[in-house]
């Protein structure tokens, strides 16, 4: 693995060189190299020296020479990737060139200083220097970024920026040095040209041929190296991205400690990316991007290499500035080689300001804070950098945009103050009357609501939670003299006046609603009466909430214009909050306040009131300053089941307190304990240690499924006799202790799996069984509908269930077509089997990799099973008994079904009539077991009696409406209707019913 | 019709099993009044056989008259109110019901149909039979609340209902309320009644009996009338003129259990345990109750298993069925005992065999 790395940085390198070797504008490099390699030499810590024989000479030259030169040739880089074409390559070169001149001097100087940025010699060179020097290293180091990232025209400009005003300070240092820069320059774009931000890699490379590369393959040393403290920001402005396994370092300590020294930390490789930090070469897509882009690679060790070098630095006090330094960077305007001049002019005066921001930090900063703090000594610095203009706020300028527009067109929408008489219609129909801004807290919707309110000279008047905003006590209309709720009546319909009155310049107003979704118990009705102010209202309506998909705010959702706000990035944060903290004086690097803005999930309000309290205590704040405080504090974040599934049964899961544990087990009270118990058995325990026949992992899986059952138990007593106290137990027995067990490793058992957790299987498999246990139950009803048999639910799966099957199904598959259906019918009609009940009990019957029951049926028979079915199935008991209306329902149920046969004989009228037609029904269905069809008509009728319908019946009727055969008894409600089969019920059941 | 159902005894005078039992049931009930009676055994016995039988001759043939009802109950349970539904049978003289359907909520509908039936008690003209019949099936599966309450409505509603409680095991019946029953012992039938059984369903249907061939299926069928009569009819759907040697069918779940205990048998690892638990699931979601499949599994187990082993595999199943009853998911409970069997069973088979 480590030859290959080292192969590419090799091939890296002579690219580089083949692209030096082919400009020949190159002038002789050696020179400055060697005296830079010498003086940098002399500040390689020994660990470099001991760089393998390939490197050592031409690569360490080679890298030098490529990354000096690169840090100039920005621009050029930039105007290749817009033209790619060689010839104006030259012209590039010449355009700048004068510019150049002053860049050629920087590089000796950049050179040394960005040893120093990551050196301890640094100061060797620089001694003398005031902290313009430590200006220009920081500014400087920024540039080879941009440089090796080969970005757009903006960066590079500023690049070119800062290059002007770093050769201006150097000409005045370094003038020595300068030919010898010059010709480097030169050569450097031409260098660069070839391989773009290449020559980083090559510098990574370089970096990285010092560790040893061979003499390691062991497997990884975890916690066996110590780990280096370095100066703060010595790896300020790199980017880093973390690959596959490092050799002693935890993932999350590594990023911990490249934060912790200024560094950032993507996830994925882009051309923003200084280094890869990985130590095997696993070729993913990590690596074969950064080969692409030509990121550089870098092993643990190195990166150890370069914090621990930095580490004797007193640099520390410049690193500071570093920030200050960049923003006056960014700040100056781009300028062009023609504007060469001002730019010089600037650079002159840039070092000053730079000084002067530098000063901040020591002198000028407390001065400063003195004053401010004493200007607003209590003001929270929530309050007192609430964003002034809508352009302030940070992210979502498009949904301020669109709230800014809404309000500028509201009067014309809605008020038509000006063709009251011509009614003209509203310009867009669409238009809401009200606007809803939902999102999370802190990220200033009431902030923008006001402020673009007041830019529109309105004046806002805000009602929130803690204002009673009831339903007013009258009604709408007389609003005014209704109870304190009124108050928002009272603006709605004060609006009117100030119309009239043709003032509205003075009497501008908005109505803020904040918090609607925190209308509850005391403020009943107050949704809906907040929709009836809208429609009536004359003024614009705000409403703010932070739920926008609350169940309470349904209905009012469909009456306002909706406009969610999103969380700022944390790089927009962090740009904020280093402006407050600049203000107030207090010293936070990017990366601290980046890692603030993350920590806080988009809450600047939040992330400010940490910024000030922690502002009471230290006037520099550090990543480490942050980390520690928020790690308890943090704000709660929501994480997916899956992921606190993945944690706890993590590699390192055994390094988790019991109280995060239990944070993400309680994630997700419900699924995460289910997803366990789904994934547990894949997990190969890592505290099983050796384990040649699986015994010991089959005996914590077992401890682990009894504590899963365990887990169950408790969750009963929790849901079903609400013992809440035991949730943490549950938490503790149904996650904690299996995924403790069996953490590890996680193996595939299916193959074709994908290595993740599965989702919790109990709630499919629990629903299918729900739905089965129903398709059952109507199957037991029917079955007791036909009054045959008498059993249980239990009994008919257990036991009747394989003859039912064989019966229905049997014949179909042995006898010829016909007399199988007539003979599948029969035995369906006298357990009234319906359709459905037959697909039921096949469904219930099929088990995987078992033949399905209906297997060897033709597809025509089941059609003629089918067809004869339905032709019977008018007259069938069942058929009926669906459509009878229960009383006290108010619709059939679907589900269920209620047979009713026979009525109860505690009818109320008519009790001894029908007893003795209930008589002659008995002893006829004795007689005539199969005639379905009329008794269910006469068992219906008799039912609607005992109901209390009054029921006649009409003997002699019988013999008309068996004639038609067609339906002739209609229940009067319920519309139950009862078709006759025939007239084979002579005697006395075809009834006809009258009301 | 189902032979099962065709031949069924519809009186006490004609059943065949169990006759010493049906004639005291005929004494007792020809008495004026009548206990609570709580039938319990074995399923396949004939409790259900008798308890109609002996509704019938309690009430005469009306009580074959029933009607079919889902019935709805608004509870009020302090705080809120429930809504339940129950599948009811009925008839005027009896209600039957299967409380446990209502899962955990079942002690409501206890009360509320025994207070219906209290408050329209039957004012018959004729001076006799002043109450109605509660059934209740299924009463081991009444959550403990529900036989609790049952046991005071038992007694304050005596005078208007009697009820017959029938189950399976009356272990599962808190002493409170067996003491309050007449309780009435329902055996599985011998293997000879069985086949005598059989046999004179075969005169009835005009088959002829290969000898041997109604015992083979007596065997087979666990001593359950019921199954017997049953796989007796699907053997003659199966193939008719039956043969000496016939292949009497299992039922389907049966097989399917028997597939994963030899799984577990053959081998004891994660896959295999994820193996079975999909087969568990399967069996699960075509309702075959837990408890029968634990049963089973352990049975299917035990016939294959070393001697010294099954003493502590079946104390392994008793306590994992116990906590199933407990628990709430029964898959996981049933995973459990899986997998502890597997982890004894390798270390048996390790131990023994290196």
């Amino acid at each position: 693995m480590s030859s290959d790395i080292r192969k590419w940085f090799m091939k890296h390198n002579d690219n580089k060189g083949n692209g030096n070797a082919s400009k020949d504008k190159l002038e002789n490099p050696e020179k400055p190299d060697k005296q830079e390699k010498s003086g940098r030499e002399g500040q390689e810590s020994s660990g470099r020296r001991k760089c393998s024989p390939y490197f050592d000479k031409q690569k360490i030259k080679n890298e030098k020479e490529i990354e000096e030169p690169k840090s100039e040739t920005k621009t050029p880089i930039r105007k290749k990737l817009q033209k790619v074409e060689d010839a104006e390559d030259d012209d590039d070169f010449e355009m700048p060139s004068s510019k150049r001149k002053g860049l050629v001097e920087v590089t000796p100087n950049k050179r040394s200083k960005s040893g120093v940025g990551r050196g301890a010699a640094k100061k060797g060179i620089d001694l003398d220097e005031s902290d313009e020097d430590d200006v220009k290293v920081k500014a400087t180091k920024s540039t080879p970024k941009s440089a090796g990232r080969g970005r757009g025209g903006k960066a590079v400009s500023v690049a070119t920026k800062d290059e002007s005003d770093d050769d201006d300070a150097e000409d005045k240092d370094t003038k020595s040095q300068k030919p010898g820069g010059r010709g480097r320059g030169g050569r450097g774009t031409s260098a660069a040209a070839p391989g773009g931000g290449r020559g980083r890699g090559g510098g990574g490379g370089g970096r990285g041929g010092f560790m040893n590369f061979g003499e390691r393959k062991d497997p990884p040393h975890k916690g066996e190296k110590e780990v280096p403290e370095g100066a703060p920001n010595c790896l300020a402005n790199l980017t880093f991205v973390i690959s596959g396994t490092l050799d002693s370092l935890e993932r999350e300590e590594a990023e911990d400690l490249i934060k912790r020294h200024g560094g950032r930390i993507t996830g994925s490789v882009s051309k923003k990316t200084n280094y890869l930090l990985c130590d095997e070469d696993i070729g993913g897509r990590k690596s074969s991007k950064a080969k692409e882009l030509g990121t550089g690679f870098l092993t643990e060790d190195g990166l150890f290499d370069m914090i621990r070098a930095s580490k004797p630095s007193p640099a520390t006090a410049q690193n500071e500035t570093k920030k200050s330094i960049e923003k006056t960077v960014a700040s100056t305007p781009k300028s062009s080689p023609q504007q060469l001049a001002i730019s010089k002019e600037q650079a002159r005066i840039s070092p000053v300001k730079n000084s002067i921001n530098k000063g901040r930090g020591q002198s000028a900063s407390p001065a400063k804070k003195k004053s401010q703090s004493t200007e607003h000594p209590s003001l929270s610095w929530t309050e007192k950098y609430k964003p002034k203009v809508p352009t302030d706020i940070i992210g979502n300028q498009s949904l301020v945009k669109q709230l800014h527009e809404w309000l500028v067109q509201w009067n014309e929408q809605f008020l038509n103050t000006g063709h009251k008489g011509k009614g003209k219609k509203p310009i867009n129909a669409g238009a809401k009357k009200a606007v809803l801004l939902s999102g999370t807290p802190g990220i200033g919707k009431t902030t923008s609501a006001k402020l673009v309110s007041q830019m529109l000279g309105y004046v806002t008047v805000e009602v929130n939670a803690s204002d009673s905003r009831g339903k007013a006590d009258g009604k709408i209309e007389k609003g005014i003299g209704g109870s304190t709720a009124n108050s928002i009546k009272e603006l709605v319909s004060n609006e009117a006046l100030s119309v009239k009155m043709d003032r509205p310049k003075h009497q501008k107003t908005v109505l803020v609603m904040d918090e609607v979704d925190g209308m509850s118990a005391g403020d009943r009705g107050g949704v809906a009466d907040l929709i009836a102010s809208i429609k009536i209202s004359k003024i614009p309506i705000i409403c703010i909430c932070n739920d926008r998909y609350s169940q309470k705010l349904k209905s009012l959702v469909n009456h306002c214009l909706l406009l969610n706000y999103r969380k700022p990035t944390k790089q927009q944060m962090a740009k904020r909050l280093a402006q407050i903290a600049n203000a107030e004086g207090l010293k936070a690097d990017e990366i601290a306040l980046e890692e603030l803005a993350e920590r806080v999930n988009g809450d600047m309000r939040m992330a400010l009131n940490q910024l000030q309290y922690m502002s009471l205590s230290k006037s520099v704040i550090k990543y480490d300053d942050i980390r520690q405080r928020l790690l308890s504090s943090s704000k709660d974040e929501d994480i997916s089941p899956f992921t606190a599934v993945d944690k706890l049964f993590g590699f390192n899961a055994g390094k988790l307190g019991i109280d995060e544990r239990v944070n993400l087990s309680m994630s997700d009270p419900d699924l995460v304990p289910l997803i366990i118990q789904e994934n547990y058995v894949n997990y190969k325990p890592s505290s099983a240690g050796r384990d040649d026949n699986g015994l010991k992992r089959m005996s914590l899986i077992a401890r682990a499924a009894e504590s899963i059952a365990d887990g169950d138990i408790i969750n009963v007593q929790i849901r079903r006799y609400r013992q809440w106290q035991l949730s943490q137990s549950s938490s503790l027995s149904s996650c904690i202790i299996p995924a403790a067990l069996l953490h590890g490793q996680r193996e595939i058992l299916e193959q074709g799996e994908r290595n993740f957790n599965r989702f919790g299987g109990w709630l499919g498999r629990n629903s299918t069984m729900g739905k089965n246990y129903r398709l059952l139950d109507d199957l037991h009803v029917h079955l007791l509908a036909a009054r045959e048999s008498n059993l249980g639910r239990t009994t008919l799966r257990l036991d009747y269930l394989t003859l039912l099957l064989k019966n229905l199904t049997d014949p179909l598959r042995m006898l010829p077509k016909d007399e199988a259906v007539e003979k599948v019918v029969e035995f369906m009609d006298s357990y009234s089997i319906s359709q459905e009940d037959f697909d039921a009990i096949v469904e219930i019957s099929k088990f995987q990799g078992h033949p399905n029951p209906l297997e060897g049926i033709l597809p025509a028979v089941k059609a003629a099973l089918t067809k004869a079915y339905n032709k019977g199935s008018k007259s069938r008991v069942i058929r009926t008994a669906d459509l009878i209306t229960l009383p006290g329902l108010k619709k059939a149920p679907k589900k269920r079904i209620a047979a009713m046969l026979e009525p109860a004989d505690d009818g109320l009228e008519g009790k001894a009539d029908e007893a003795e037609n209930e008589e002659g029904n008995s002893s006829d269905e004795e007689l005539d077991d199969k005639n379905d069809g009329g008794k269910a008509v006469q068992l219906d009728l008799q039912n609607l009696s005992s109901k209390g319908i009054q029921v006649q019946m009409d003997l002699k009727g019988a013999e008309k409406t068996s004639g038609k055969k067609t339906g002739s008894g209609r229940g009067k409600r319920g519309a139950s209707e009862v078709v006759e089969k025939g007239a084979g019920r002579g005697s006395g059941s075809a009834a006809k019913r009258k009301k | 019709m189902l032979w099962v159902d065709k031949y069924r005894p519809r009186s006490l005078d004609k059943v065949i099993v169990h006759q010493d039992v049906a004639q005291n049931l005929k004494k007792l009930v020809s008495e004026q009044d009548c206990p609570h009676l709580l039938f319990y055994g074995p399923s396949g016995a004939g409790k259900k056989t008798l308890i109609m039988a002996l509704l019938r001759q309690m009430f005469g043939a009306s009580v074959e008259k029933v009607k079919v009802e889902n019935k709805n109950w608004k509870v009020d349970a302090g705080s809120r109110t429930l809504d339940l539904e129950l599948t009811t049978l009925s008839s005027t003289h009896h209600v039957e019901l299967n409380p446990s359907d209502a899962g955990f909520q079942d002690r409501y509908i206890v009360q509320e149909i025994i207070k219906e039936m209290a408050k329209n008690r039957p004012i018959d003209t004729k001076g006799k039979k002043g109450f109605k019949v509660l059934v209740l099936n299924e009463v081991d599966k009444l959550s403990r609340e529900a036989q609790h309450s049952l046991r005071r409505t038992m007694e304050k509603y005596s005078a208007s209902c009697r009820l017959i409680l029938c189950c399976n095991s009356s272990s599962k019946v808190t002493e409170a309320v067996r003491s309050r029953c007449l309780n009435v012992r329902i055996n599985a039938p011998k293997e000879e009644e069985i086949v005598d059984v059989l046999e004179f369903i075969g005169r009835k249907e005009g088959l002829q009996l290969p000898s041997g061939f109604a015992a083979r299926i007596a065997e087979k069928s666990n001593r359950s009338l019921r199954r017997a009569i049953l796989s007796f009819e699907t053997c003659r759907v199966q193939q008719y003129p039956f043969t000496n040697n016939q292949l009497i069918p299992a039922m389907d779940w049966e097989v399917y259990v028997l597939e994963i205990a030899s799984d577990i048998m053959k081998e004891q690892s994660p896959k295999r345990l994820f193996q079975v638990r999909g087969k568990v699931y399967e069996l699960l979601s075509n309702c075959i109750p837990p408890e029968i499949i634990l049963k089973r599994l352990l049975f299917e187990l035990l016939k294959k298993l070393d001697s010294e082993l099954k003493h502590e595999v079946c104390h392994w199943a008793a306590y994992y069925e116990h906590r199933m009853r407990l628990g709430q998911k029964a898959i996981f409970h049933i995973e459990a005992f899986v997998a502890k069997f597997m982890s004894i069973y390798k270390g048996f088979l390790i131990s023994t065999f290196g």
